[in-house]
């Protein structure tokens, strides 16, 4: 089944009758009038929330796993769907098409954009681009690519990687929604988070205890000290994220501070206590 | 350069004493017109500061309109004027909506830019891209400033490209030789063609108001300090004409302005007597009726408190709800 196919069954959850055939006419067109489709799509669209079936979300991860699309709303799917009928062969002028969208796009736009990362053409070519999104400080732009996404874990370097993870910590945005978050951890991203953790400390703010789950396969000694610090925390929270640390960190002594807190050992061996009851 | 204004003779005969009252005691305005809700359909807040925001959404601003306007100084080359535009439905866009304000702008190649030829002809070739744009919902501001040959040539040119786009269009008229250049301006939006209640005649006084109601052009008055309307005039703009096809707007941009124009003079209209329902057309549903005639305004963006994109509420995680920002005490001392 394609990807077209797919997007089309999504679409028929959604859209009216009148919606499906304005679309339809669509996709037949010329290239400039496919572009000029993209931009008007709010004129003919919704801005209503999709309906997903569980049928829609396993054929969808068949083609492009960890896609999480169920809170797009339906322009922005017709909008991606809209750009899977570009005529991609000539790689010059498919890319000078999708610049030029990029280029003029409003924020509804520039979200569409973003949100199509993963399925558009010459992948490698939309890295710069994407990182641009995480360069900026319009939220549902930063969003589109951070959250939910699974091109930067694809494409962005290492650097580009923790610059991402970093920005969603910063300004707290819920980190488990950032796809393949733990599969690209890295050291450098866990000693960037215990800096970052001792300037909001210094500031007398605080960390989300979830962000220690990076740090569990990089321990050393300057990251045992904060895991240390977070079990004498009197915010509970962070109790927990250090006893989650320790159980998962491959560091001797790591498990006999845990030793010293058999109540936690217990709760994670039962599942009382995971990574996902600190989501937030 | 200031307008050629008559003395106002109707505001020294009100005799409530509010007026007196509001330059002296300074009595909060907003109390007059709690509850109420505004729409400033020209502002432009590239020029001003976050905490403007802040300020219009206490005062009850719940949507506006950003003409695309001159900056200050000439652009010098294209991709200036791409990326002004661009800020226009992106930046300044997203700003607005994180104090729940609606923003919807026009798109249009200013008179005073009209002058630089050469640039001018490149911009028209991009004004299409930005026209059909979401939330665009006129061409403007456009038509004269010294009233040169280049300023109607491009003035005539985006009057046909918003028929074409079926957009509303919103007239600048000038200052100077401003009677004329107001008549000249309608003069010529019919000759093309276009429906007045399509066409928004904006910085009216009571010199041209008569003329802009008697031709069927939605008439706009700007309450700017010094060289346009004050609101004590306004008032009795209202009074004289009623309410009918005429809007208030506070043209708030990098000069001494105030982004509270239209709440401020819903206040003392309300204050001196005009009723709650003509206050209610001139200072936003006049202005909604008007340029909903683009197709992009659905009111429905700004009277339900909560966003109704549901892609920028993830279950319900107020952090990226795109939308409100955390609120600071400004007369705390401490800042934390």
């Amino acid at each position: 089944m394609s990807l077209i196919h797919v997007f089309y069954e999504l679409i028929k959850n959604s859209a009216t009758q009148q919606e499906q055939q304005w679309l339809t006419t669509k996709t037949a067109a010329s290239t400039p009038a496919l572009l000029a489709a993209f931009v008007a799509t709010p004129r003919f669209i919704g801005r209503h929330a999709i309906q997903i079936t569980e049928k829609n979300r396993s054929e969808l991860a068949d083609l492009v796993p960890d896609w999480p699309i169920e809170s797009w709303t339906l322009d922005r799917l017709c909008r991606v769907f809209l750009l899977l009928y570009l005529e991609s062969h000539d790689k010059t002028a498919y890319i000078r098409s999708i610049e030029t969208l990029f280029d003029t796009a409003e924020l509804q736009e520039l979200v569409a954009l973003y949100s199509a990362l993963p399925v558009l053409a010459y992948p490698e070519h939309w890295v710069f681009r994407a990182t641009e999104a995480v360069r900026s400080n319009m939220g549902p732009v930063f969003d589109a690519v951070a959250l939910g996404n699974p091109y930067p874990a694809a494409h962005f370097s290492e650097a580009a990687w923790n610059q991402l993870v970093l920005k969603c910590i910063f300004n707290d945005k819920p980190i488990h929604r950032i796809v393949g978050l733990d599969q690209r951890a890295n050291q450098q991203l866990a000693d960037n988070l215990s800096d970052f953790a001792h300037e909001r400390w210094a500031a007398g703010r605080q960390v989300p205890p979830q962000v220690w789950r990076l740090v569990s396969k990089f321990m050393n000694e300057t990251l045992f000290e904060d895991i240390k610090a977070l079990f004498s925390s009197p915010v509970l929270p962070n109790q927990q994220a250090a006893a989650l640390v320790s159980a998962e960190m491959d560091y001797e002594p790591a498990h006999q501070g845990l030793g010293a807190y058999p109540d936690w050992k217990k709760a994670i061996r039962d599942g009382a206590l995971s990574w996902q009851m600190l989501e937030s | 350069m200031t307008d050629t204004l008559p003395l106002n003779p109707s505001h020294a005969a009100d005799s409530l004493p509010t007026s007196v009252e509001a330059e002296q005691g300074q009595p909060d305005f907003r109390s007059y017109i709690k509850g109420m809700t505004f729409f400033d359909p020209h502002v432009h807040m590239t020029s001003r500061t976050t905490d403007d925001y802040q300020a219009m959404a206490d005062a009850g601003i719940v949507a506006l309109i950003e003409p695309a306007f001159w900056l200050g100084q000439p652009r010098t080359g294209l991709a200036t004027f791409k990326d002004y535009y661009s800020s226009l439905v992106g930046w300044e866009r997203f700003r607005s909506s994180q104090f729940g304000i609606k923003h919807y702008c026009t798109i249009g190649l200013n008179s005073r830019e009209a002058n630089n030829e050469a640039l001018a002809e490149q911009v028209m070739e991009i004004l299409p891209l930005f026209l059909y744009k979401e939330g665009v919902v006129g061409v403007g501001e456009i038509g004269f400033d010294d009233q040169t040959a280049a300023e109607e040539k491009y003035y005539r040119l985006q009057l046909e490209l918003a028929k074409e786009a079926n957009l509303p269009v919103q007239i600048h008229t000038p200052h100077r030789n401003k009677k004329l250049g107001t008549e000249r301006s309608m003069a010529i939006a019919l000759e093309h063609g276009l429906d007045p209640s399509m066409v928004i005649v904006d910085h009216n006084n009571e010199e041209t108001v008569k003329s802009v109601l008697n031709q069927g052009f939605w008439t706009a008055f700007t309450i700017y300090p010094f060289t346009k309307m004050g609101n004590e005039r306004m008032v009795e703009v209202v009074r004289q004409y009623g309410p009918e096809r005429i809007m208030v707007n506070s043209a708030a941009d990098w000069g001494i302005s105030d982004p509270l124009a239209v709440p401020k003079t819903a206040a003392l209209m309300h204050l001196k007597g005009i009723p709650e329902a003509h206050i209610r057309l001139v200072t936003y549903q006049n202005a909604i009726d008007a340029f909903a005639r683009s197709g992009q305004i659905n009111t429905a963006d700004f009277t339900d408190v909560l966003p109704i994109d549901q892609s920028q509420t993830f279950n319900g995680n107020t952090v990226l709800r795109g939308g409100q920002q955390p609120r600071i005490d400004k007369n705390d001392l401490i800042i934390r």
